[in-house]
């Protein structure tokens, strides 16, 4: 249960084309990342499996059963907004139970259910209070509360996690994953961070202008990226992107090569790049290193052990991992 | 100076103003309530100028309390303020509702709806009785007398015209009546204010969040479930405050009630004051005191109504 299907999906708002023409699946019980800039279609493409939008043209599959015009409820869909959208005129109670109302189901079933899911979100003190009453981070498991209550056939989150404080959302994350380790659910995860997507997902969509660049793995994302839009998008620190004579030596029109696969050194050495330190970013565990005066790529980064001492002006000398470079034809796809 | 000394002498002239504004009237009504004070009297003439001599004690409130429309006036007051409260509550949540969503000419018909608002009380009572609910001039007795020519002009028709020979002749409604003015006075008043209601709630409405309206298809709401869940919540803040500015407002109704009817079958405690202050000030300084507490009592109940959603 839950294998979502979209065929030739396509998406206009009067005379902007937000979703060109586009296929994916997703397997049931994947735990799938839509990933890409801000105003990519993220969100189109969830409202549009969620029914919340109409597809200009095209079809949704959910079990391969045609939904395109299935009204959003029998959709068997829960979604998770990022700004929430509690409910705030109704306790924690009150929300959770909505759509168990809305189904008609027993009381006894209800308060059950809303019992399960308090206990797992650790919302039990909570139930009697109004959204207003509670925390950014409490406010969302409450949405997510809501959406489990239902059981789903799939779970959607629209940047759940956008309105929370870093280290909260570092908590959530972890929460979220392991809901979907034990609940076995298909999840879509829509952000616009690409940590997220790396840390949670099964398989990354990354999206551009409403374009699939990459579906895969964040592994595969990581290790081969389809072009360089997806390069410098996946990995944090980004990949250093090269162009001009340096790349010309590789045969390629750009080459990337990430910050953790050049070695460095304090001596020139055969074919390595010199450089001067601008920034170092000291994190304990790594050095982030920001090095100026590389043809093609100012500032490079390059990721170092936690107890170099290196400081600005130092000179420097840098050389890749050969069998780490990237290498990217004028079209911007990768050369194999 | 200490810091504060400053700021409170700054305040004070407004503050002495404000309680002249209120006391001074107050004050003079509480006098004159317990003195007798009428404006003309051949047998009594030392009771035309106010004074402590003429002293009455509770004499004043004893007389309006025994007068025969005094209980009369206050009920009144109550069945036409609550049901001018009720259906413009009703009307504007139903309109604001309707023309919140996107149509054509949207803003023409949105200044149309306010107009009413912006008409003097007294001419839109004019026009109400005389063009509107005139038994034999206006569009009540026009209407009528439409229908009862329809159906005179059926008698004739073949097969069903004894069906309707049977039917009587209707007669329009007058609404200067005893039993009806009061109605009259709640419908011209209902339509003034609606617009006021309307435009609160619009305004309340432009601010309602979206994505619960969303959270709530998908949690399976249909239209009627989110109007109920959703919408009238978010509404219980501007109903209250739509509910207590029209009450404080619509006790003080006058000239809608003289000109209807000039007070048969309909009285208020204003009207009551106004018939009092022909003569007898005294008696009708009385009846503005019991009008302070009535509205005083109302003010107190809807203040607490309000307060709690404004809580929430
Ligand atoms: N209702 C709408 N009408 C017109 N344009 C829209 C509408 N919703 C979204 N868009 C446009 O579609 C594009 C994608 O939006 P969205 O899916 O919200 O992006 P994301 O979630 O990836 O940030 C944006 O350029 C946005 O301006
Ligand atoms: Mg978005």
């Amino acid at each position: 249960m839950g294998r979502i299907v979209l065929e030739n999906v396509v998406k206009r708002f009067d005379e902007t084309e937000v979703i060109p023409p586009l296929d994916l699946t997703i397997e049931e019980g994947e735990f799938a990342v839509f990933v890409g800039p801000s105003g990519c279609g993220k969100s189109t493409l969830l409202r549009l499996i969620a029914g919340l939008e109409d597809a200009t043209a095209g079809r949704v599959l959910i079990d391969g059963e045609d939904v395109t015009e299935v009204s959003p409820s029998k959709r068997g869909l829960a979604m998770v907004f990022q700004s929430y959208a509690l409910y705030p005129h109704m306790t924690v109670r009150k929300n959770i139970a909505f759509p168990m109302r809305m189904a008609g189901m027993s009381e006894a079933e209800q308060n059950e259910r809303i019992t399960a899911a308090a206990k797992s979100l650790n919302l039990t003190d909570y139930l009697d209070r109004k959204p207003g009453q509670l925390s950014g981070g409490q406010r969302q498991r409450v949405a997510i509360g809501r959406a489990i209550v239902r059981e789903p056939e799939a779970f959607l989150f629209d940047e759940p996690l956008s309105n929370l404080d870093a280290a909260l959302r570092v908590g959530m994350r972890l929460e979220i994953s392991e809901m979907h380790k034990r609940l076995q659910t298909t999840m879509i995860y829509v952000t616009h961070d690409q940590v997220e997507a790396m840390t949670m997902a099964d398989k990354i969509v990354v999206l551009q202008a409403g374009v699939i660049e990459q579906v895969g793995s964040p592994l595969e994302l990581y290790k081969t990226p389809r072009n360089v839009f997806v390069a410098g998008f996946i990995g944090s620190p980004k990949m250093n992107l090269l162009s001009g004579v340096e790349a010309a030596e590789y045969d390629a029109d750009t080459i990337g090569i990430r910050p953790e696969h050049i070695d460095i050194s304090m001596k020139s050495k055969k074919g390595s790049w010199e450089g001067t330190v601008g920034v170092a970013e000291h994190l304990g565990s790594d050095t982030f290193i920001h090095i100026h005066g590389i043809p093609g790529c100012d500032p490079m980064t390059v990721r170092a052990g936690g107890d170099i001492e290196v400081k600005h002006g130092d000179k420097i000398y840098l050389s890749p991992q050969a069998e780490h470079i990237h290498k990217f034809s004028e079209d911007g796809l990768r050369i194999p | 100076m200490s810091s504060r000394t400053l700021p409170r002498l700054l305040q004070t002239p407004a503050v002495i103003m404000l309680l002249i504004w209120m006391l001074i009237p107050l004050g003079m009504t509480l006098y004159f309530s317990f003195i007798r004070y009428v404006l003309n009297s051949l047998r009594r003439p030392e009771w035309t100028t106010p004074s402590f001599t003429n002293w009455r004690g509770f004499g004043n409130y004893e007389f309006v309390m025994n007068s025969k429309d005094f209980l009369f006036a206050i009920q009144n007051s109550l069945f036409i303020v609550g049901s001018i409260l009720f259906l413009t509550v009703i009307l504007g949540v139903l309109i604001a509702v309707l023309i919140n969503k996107a149509f054509p000419g949207q803003g023409l018909v949105r200044v149309m709806l306010i107009s009413p608002f912006f008409i003097m009380p007294a001419v839109n009572a004019v026009l109400w009785i005389n063009m509107i609910l005139d038994p034999v001039l206006g569009l009540n007795g026009l209407a009528v007398e439409g229908i009862n020519n329809i159906i005179a002009s059926m008698h004739d028709a073949p097969l069903v015209g004894w069906f309707f020979s049977l039917w009587p002749k209707i007669d329009p409604i007058s609404f200067r009546a005893t039993q009806t003015s009061a109605y009259a006075v709640i419908i011209m008043v209902t339509w003034q204010w609606t617009p006021f209601a309307v435009l609160i709630f619009m305004t309340s409405l432009q601010s309602e969040d979206e994505q619960q309206k969303e959270a709530a298809i998908l949690d399976g709401a249909g239209k009627w479930s989110q109007f109920r869940f959703l919408t009238l919540p978010h509404l219980g803040r501007p109903i209250a405050i739509v509910v207590m500015i029209q009450a404080i407002f619509h006790l003080s109704l006058y000239a809608e009630i003289e000109i209807v009817s000039r007070g048969n079958g309909n009285k208020n405690l204003p009207y009551l004051i106004g018939e009092f202050a022909n003569n007898n000030i005294g008696a009708a300084s009385a009846t503005g005191i019991f009008a302070v507490i009535l509205a005083n009592i109302i003010a107190i109940f809807l203040l607490r109504m309000v307060g709690k959603t404004l809580m929430e």
